[in-house]
Formats: C-alpha cells, structure tokens, sequence
C-alpha cells in the first residue's frame, strides 16, 4: 500500500526520497534512490536498514549522533554522508523529520541531495587546511627540535636534545639515539622517556628492529629516512638514510586517542639532527686541531739557565670545545737581556689560534738587542696592517736585563704585569700603556728596578675577569692572592692562582719569571720547569 | 576548578536515597537520558555528567594523553564518585560509557552497588574467535572519514541548531552539547572508543551488572553483549525489544522497565 502523498512527483524528484519505520527500517523508496544504490525496489524495500546504505562511517554516525536527534529534535538537516552507490561512494547531504502517523506511527521522511560537487570542493578545503595545519605543526616541531639541538654541545650533546625533543615535542614516548662511531658500530648514546605508561615497550635495546632491508652478516641500515618496525617502533635515519650518521628510535605512544607519528616531520628532523651531528663533529675534529696547535705554538724552547726561571702556564677554557687565542713566549733577546710576553688575540677557535701563531712569530722576528719595547709595539702595529692578522690583539711586553735586574717593558692593551716584591706588597706596573695593535697610538714605555729574589708576572684577562665582578676588583684579589703565595714556589705560586682564577669558561695564560739577583748562586727555589 | 565543574555534574531526585550515576555514550552528552533519568528521581538521587569533551564539560580539561585510553575516562568517574562521596552507587552506563564504568568499578568496586550496561562492548573489532561487529578496515575507514572530514561535522552540528526556530529550548541545549564539543576532541573520542581492547578487564569486574541488549544494534550486536555477560563475575542479561544503538531513547520505557525490575529483585535478594 502506497504511504499518504505518494503521488507520480515521488518518483521524479530531484531527490532522493525515503520513509523510514521507527527503527529505520526503508518502508518506501523513490526511483532516484533507487538507481543510485543500484537495486530493485524490492530488494531495498525488504528489511533493509538506511544505515545499511552508507559507508561505515555513516552507518556508526546514524547510529551514535542522528538517530538519538531524530529522537531528541525530530529532525536533522543537511549531514554530510555518503551512500554506498552502485558506482562506488556517493556524497550525499541528508535531510530528515520525523512524523506521527495515524496517532502513534513513528516515521522517518528523508531527503538525499547529491554532493558530489560539494563535498569535492569541501574536500578541496579541507586538504589545504589540513596541509596548512601540517605545515604549520611541522615549522613548529621542527623549530623546537633545531632550537634545541643548536643548544647540545658535541655529539653527546645533540644526542641528548635529539631524545629530549622526541618525547617532549615529537609524540614519542621513548626514544634512543644511536651514533655511529668511527668503526661504524652503533652506540647507544641517550635515551629518555618512560616506557611505564599502558601499553608501553621500551625501545628495542638494538640500533633498530631487523626489517626487511636487513642483509645477513651486517648491521641492516635505514634505506628509508623513516621506518616503521615490529611493534610500531619507528627508526629515523639522522642525515643521508644511505649513510646515516646514527640512528633515532622511537617508541609512539600507544593510546587509542593519540595521533602516529607524523613522516614528514620525522624526516626534516633526522635531516637536521644530521646536520647537527656533522656540525658538532667537526667541531670536535676543529677544535682538537686547535688545541694541538697550540700547545705546539706555545713551546718556548728556552736554554737551561740559572739566572733567571720561567714557569708558564695555559689553561684552556672549561668547556675546551673552542681554543682561545690566548699565548705567551719567552727567549733571549741576546747574552743577558731575556725577553717575555703575554698576548691575547681576538677571538677564538682555529682562526684566533693560527693568529696567535703568527703575531707570536712576529713579536720573535721584529724583537732585537737595540729595539725596546715601544719601537717593538709600533713595528707589531705595521705587521698588522701588512699581513691583517691580530687587529685589537693585546700584548704584554717585557725585556729582563739579567746583570741588573732593570725591566723595560709596554702594555697594548693588556693587563699591567704584576711584580711580587721579595719584600713589600705586590705592584702592578701601570705604566707604559697604549691601546692594542692596530689602533693608531702612539707607544710608550716604562721601567722597573727588579730587587733579588722579586717575581715579575704577565697573565692575560682570565686570571682575573669574573663575570659581574669589577675588573680592579679582580685584580686586587689576583693580588692579594698572590702575596699570600708568595713564599711558595714559584710553580705553586702559579698553580694556586690559577686555582681560583676567574671564570672557568675563560682560556688563561700566566707568565712567571723569577730573577734571583746578578749573583745566581743566590736563587732559592729553582724551579726546572721552562 | 573542581572535578564536578569540569565534568557538569548535575544532581537531581532524592537526596539521601540510593545515588543512581547516568554516563553517556560516544557521540552525545548527558541530554542522552532525558527520557530515563526523571524516570528514577523519586527514588533515588540522581547523578548526570559529561564525559570532558563533551556537552557543559570544560574543554581545556583536555589532555590528549589523559583521555587516549578508556582508563582516563574511567578516573574521571572516580574521582566524581569520590567528590560526590554519596556511598556506593548504581552506575548506569550507555555504549563506550558502560566500559568505562566497569572499568572504574574494577579499580574501586567500593564505590559501586550495581552496574547497568546499556549496549556495551569492550571491543568492536573482530578479533580470532570474537566478534565485535566490524573490521578493523572498517574502523580504520570510520577513523579516515573523521580525520579528513572533519567538515562534516561541523556541517553537521550547525545546522541541527539552526533548524529549530520553533524550539528554542531545543537550539539552547544542543548549543551546549555539540556546539562546544571540539571536532578534534570528538576524533580522539573517536578513536579511543572503537580502537580499545578491553575484554580482558571485563575479569576484573566484581560488581554485579546487568546488561541491556537490543536485540539489533550494529554497534555493539547481540553476541557481544552475550559476551560480556559471559565474562562478568556476575551479571545478567536482558534483551530489549529495540532496534538501533540508543534504546535509551528509541525505547525508554523499556529501558526504564529493565533497570527497575532489576534493581527491585536484586533489593529483595539481598
């Protein structure tokens, strides 16, 4: 029997048309649903629920969100779904409203529009939101994670920003990273997160599960930038997947509700840490370079002599991932007259240190029995402006006459040099002063008397400098410091201020020389140290 | 902010009668039990609520991590329970909810007198020797639709609260209850709901329960409600004369007659 108002219009709709029982069960079709769904109307007609006719998502959003309006509001109007077509998926908007037939009767009239258009379009939107939000979750993911491994110092360092980020920031709830060392073995380098939330595993105590890439005999490598393993751990290549410099394992989180692990980001992630790990490698590989060279420059090479003692020291910064420029030398400028300096070049790393090579070689080749310290200092100036090495450098410049004790001596900018008197305080020698090199000045000189048995000392600016702390301040300390050491030995004496020398971060440099007076059998405590 | 704000605990019936918790399901919020609740509140003090993410509940109470697995959802009764402190309650939970007050009931059985399962199913894949009633392609698809159609529920949710000039009442309510309701929050819910395991809690459950069964629902069949009678300590089972997944709504009164007669024997047996 034909529900009321079914008429010829029914069927040439622009619609489709259906009335529903009150369990949603079809009652009643038009033509246009019909065709869409490909079926007889007798197959429709019999038993056939509508939620059967959509997409699995549209049957549990009937289910869960329409069917309880239906009974909350008697209507619903305009959802997106899709009915399952004889030519596959068929967006379609839905419309429907319950009525009460006959008293009692509940039905369900619905209308189905054809969305196609729309929903391509829709979808159209929605892809470029969703690739917006993509981009935009990936800039900020991959802004934190290069943030925190510009902050890791040395490969240990990167490694352990790597784990940090990955489980703060990457939605992993542990992660390990594996860097490969020289011999090509992976070392488990940093690990974090816990694996003690439901349904968590502990990364796989290997660089990475087997996969399919593996080859009998070697360790298999990530062909892929990102590859997901037994048990959903995913491993992430970090630089070139082909030759990875290591490896980023990760453990997801493993509640229903959580978001996978996004590819795209992982990728640029394993290409950063790559970059970082090379960068802080050749850091390394730079800064031992450095290191080396200057320990080689810093040889003074002094002959044996009971008429005088030199006890230098160098003490790199604490971090000693970068080389400072700082330098002293020592030798004889002929038979009785010994020549010290201290300097510090602007800068730090394999550039300050080849540097302070040259301007040391410098300070060597333009010294000589007839020059004296002023005409040194200007002939450094014109050694700087001809070869552009060691602009703003400071040097500290003293000549020794061994017969009398006499010192004549400059400053460019350094620090005045500190005489321990045998007897009587600790002085510094504020004389003789003009700016560092390669800034017009005109160079001056001063003079001092050395009493038998006084200590002359050339440092440069970590002995002293502490970071809030007033520079004159520093140096009353350096030499009360000093004066209380004093009865030491003079390698004790250089060793204790050095001990609580400024700030750590800081290279330091100290010159000490001893001159026990014009009769050498008077020197107390010689030091063989040069 | 206190656990019954963030939660929009309402109380209503009784006080000082038996406390009877209604919990609503995936896809609506406590207006669910509109045509059951009032049903009880001459006899028992009633308790509604929304599940955080839905309807009146605090939305930056959201945490993805909190709320990724059911046992989120499940503290989240608990700590109700416990704010409330009204004594052991009969907990009447709808489809995902009915898991997540067994669930609780496992780590607190003090807190609960009886349990009312309405369409439970403590998982809706197939699995070897089980069936939840879809396949995991099937689930993987609903989750696709959702990820990338979120439009669709916005152009669904809209609309139903625009088309109702003639009930306002009915636009205020609904504003509340999916207007606020996040389409990010609603895929995790998503998510968590139809990819949970937990039939292996359902051991763990000592409270007695009953189950209301409709007799087709696609969302969680008549053999997975037979399941979890089967796997509770003790339980019973009822099979309701409706069709669809909210029989709390399509039969009421039916559902009303089921958990009164149940409550009423298991009085007289104890």
């Amino acid at each position: 029997m034909p529900p009321p108002g079914r008429s010829e219009a029914w069927d040439a709709a622009p619609v489709a048309l259906l009335r529903l029982d009150g369990d949603g069960v079809i009652v009643d079709a038009n033509l246009v649903l019909l065709e869409w769904v490909g079926r007889g109307a007798q197959d429709v007609l019999a038993g056939v629920r509508l939620s059967e006719l959509l997409s699995v998502g549209g049957r549990i959003y009937w289910e869960t969100h329409l069917s309880p309006l239906l009974h909350m509001q008697g209507r619903v109007d305009e959802v997106a779904v899709e009915l399952r077509g004889a030519a596959g998926r068929l967006p379609v908007l839905l419309s429907a409203v319950v009525r009460t037939l006959d008293g009692d009767r509940r039905m369900v009239d619905v209308a189905l529009s054809k969305a196609t258009e729309r929903s391509r379009y829709e979808r159209e939107l929605l892809a470029a939101r969703a690739a917006a939000d993509r981009s935009a979750d990936q800039l900020r993911a991959l802004q934190a994670t290069t943030a925190a491994l510009s902050r890791g110092v040395g490969a240990d360092g990167v490694a352990r920003a790597l784990v940090r980020t990955a489980v703060a920031g990457l939605g992993a709830s542990a992660a390990t990273v594996w860097i490969a060392a020289e011999d090509g073995r992976l070392v488990r380098t940093a690990s974090a997160g816990s694996a003690t939330g439901p349904g968590t595993a502990d990364p796989p105590d290997e660089p990475w599960a087997p996969g399919p890439h593996a080859a009998a005999g070697s360790p298999p490598r990530p062909v892929e930038a990102v590859e997901v393993h037994a048990g959903g751990v995913v491993v992430v290549a970090l630089g070139d997947p082909a030759a990875p410099l290591g490896t980023l394992v990760l453990v997801p989180r493993a509640g229903q509700g959580d978001d996978p692990l996004d590819v795209g980001i992982l990728t640029a992630v394993g290409q950063q840490a790559g970059l970082a790990l090379e960068r802080a490698r050749m850091f390394d590989q730079k800064a031992s370079v450095a290191h080396e060279l200057q320990h080689a420059l810093l040889t003074t090479n002094l002959p044996p002599d009971d008429r005088f003692t030199v006890v230098t020291e160098y003490r790199p910064g604490v971090q000693a991932l970068e080389v400072g420029g700082d330098w002293y030398d020592a030798f004889l400028l002929d038979d009785d007259v010994l020549a010290v300096a201290v300097g510090d070049v602007v800068g730090r790393g394999l550039h300050a240190a080849t540097a302070m090579g040259q301007l040391r070689s410098a300070v060597r080749a333009v010294a000589g029995p007839e020059v004296g310290p002023a005409e040194l200092l200007r002939r450094l100036d014109r050694f700087v402006a001809q070869a552009g090495v060691g602009f703003m450098a400071t040097v500290a410049y003293a000549e020794i006459d061994l017969t009398t004790g006499r010192v004549r001596y400059a400053c460019a900018g350094h620090l005045p040099p500190l005489r321990f008197a045998a007897h009587g305080a600790p002085e510094f020698l504020w004389e003789g002063r003009s700016t560092p090199l390669g800034v017009r000045s005109v160079r001056t000189e001063a003079e001092v008397d050395l009493d038998p048995e006084d200590l002359l000392m050339l440092y440069t600016d970590g002995l002293v400098e502490r970071r809030g702390r007033p520079l004159l301040d520093g140096l009353g300390d350096l030499a009360a410091a000093g004066a209380a050491l004093r009865e030491s030995s003079v390698s004790a004496l250089v060793t204790g201020l050095l001990t609580h020398a400024g700030d750590e971060r800081d290279d330091v440099c100290v010159l000490v020389v001893a001159w026990p007076g014009a009769d050498p059998q008077a020197l107390p405590t010689a030091d063989p140290r040069t | 902010m206190t656990v019954l704000t963030r939660n929009n605990v309402v109380l209503s019936g009784t006080p000082g009668a038996t406390p009877m918790v209604f919990a609503h399901g995936f896809g609506c919020d406590q207006s669910m039990w509109r045509f059951v609740a009032p049903a009880f509140e001459a006899s028992h003090r009633v308790v509604l609520f929304d599940h955080v993410g839905a309807g009146g509940s605090d939305l930056t109470a959201y945490d993805p991590q909190r709320y990724g697995s059911l046992d989120g959802y499940a503290q989240d009764v608990v700590q109700i329970l416990d704010a409330l402190d009204l004594g052991p309650v009969v907990f009447v939970g709808h489809s995902v909810s009915a898991m997540v007050g067994a669930l609780a009931a496992a780590e607190r059985p003090d807190l609960f007198d009886r349990l009312v399962l309405v369409g439970p199913s403590p998982r809706y894949i197939d699995d070897a020797g089980y069936r939840g009633g879809f396949s995991a392609a099937e689930i993987d698809e609903l989750l696709e639709t959702m990820d990338d159609n979120y439009l669709g529920w916005s152009a669904f949710i809209a609309p139903v609260i625009m088309g109702n000039p003639g009930r306002p009442e009915l636009g205020e309510e609904l504003t509340n209850s999916f207007c606020r309701t996040d389409p990010a929050i609603a895929r995790r819910f998503a998510r968590t709901t139809f990819l949970s395991d937990n039939r292996a809690d359902l051991a763990r459950v000592l409270t007695p329960a009953v189950v209301l069964q409709c007799r087709e629902d696609v969302i969680a069949p008549p053999e997975v409600g037979q399941y979890v009678h089967e796997h509770l300590a003790t339980s019973e089972l009822v099979l309701l004369d409706a069709v669809g997944h909210c029989p709390n709504l399509s039969a009421p009164d039916q559902v009303i007659a089921a958990i009164s007669a149940y409550l009423s024997h298991a009085a007289a047996r104890s």
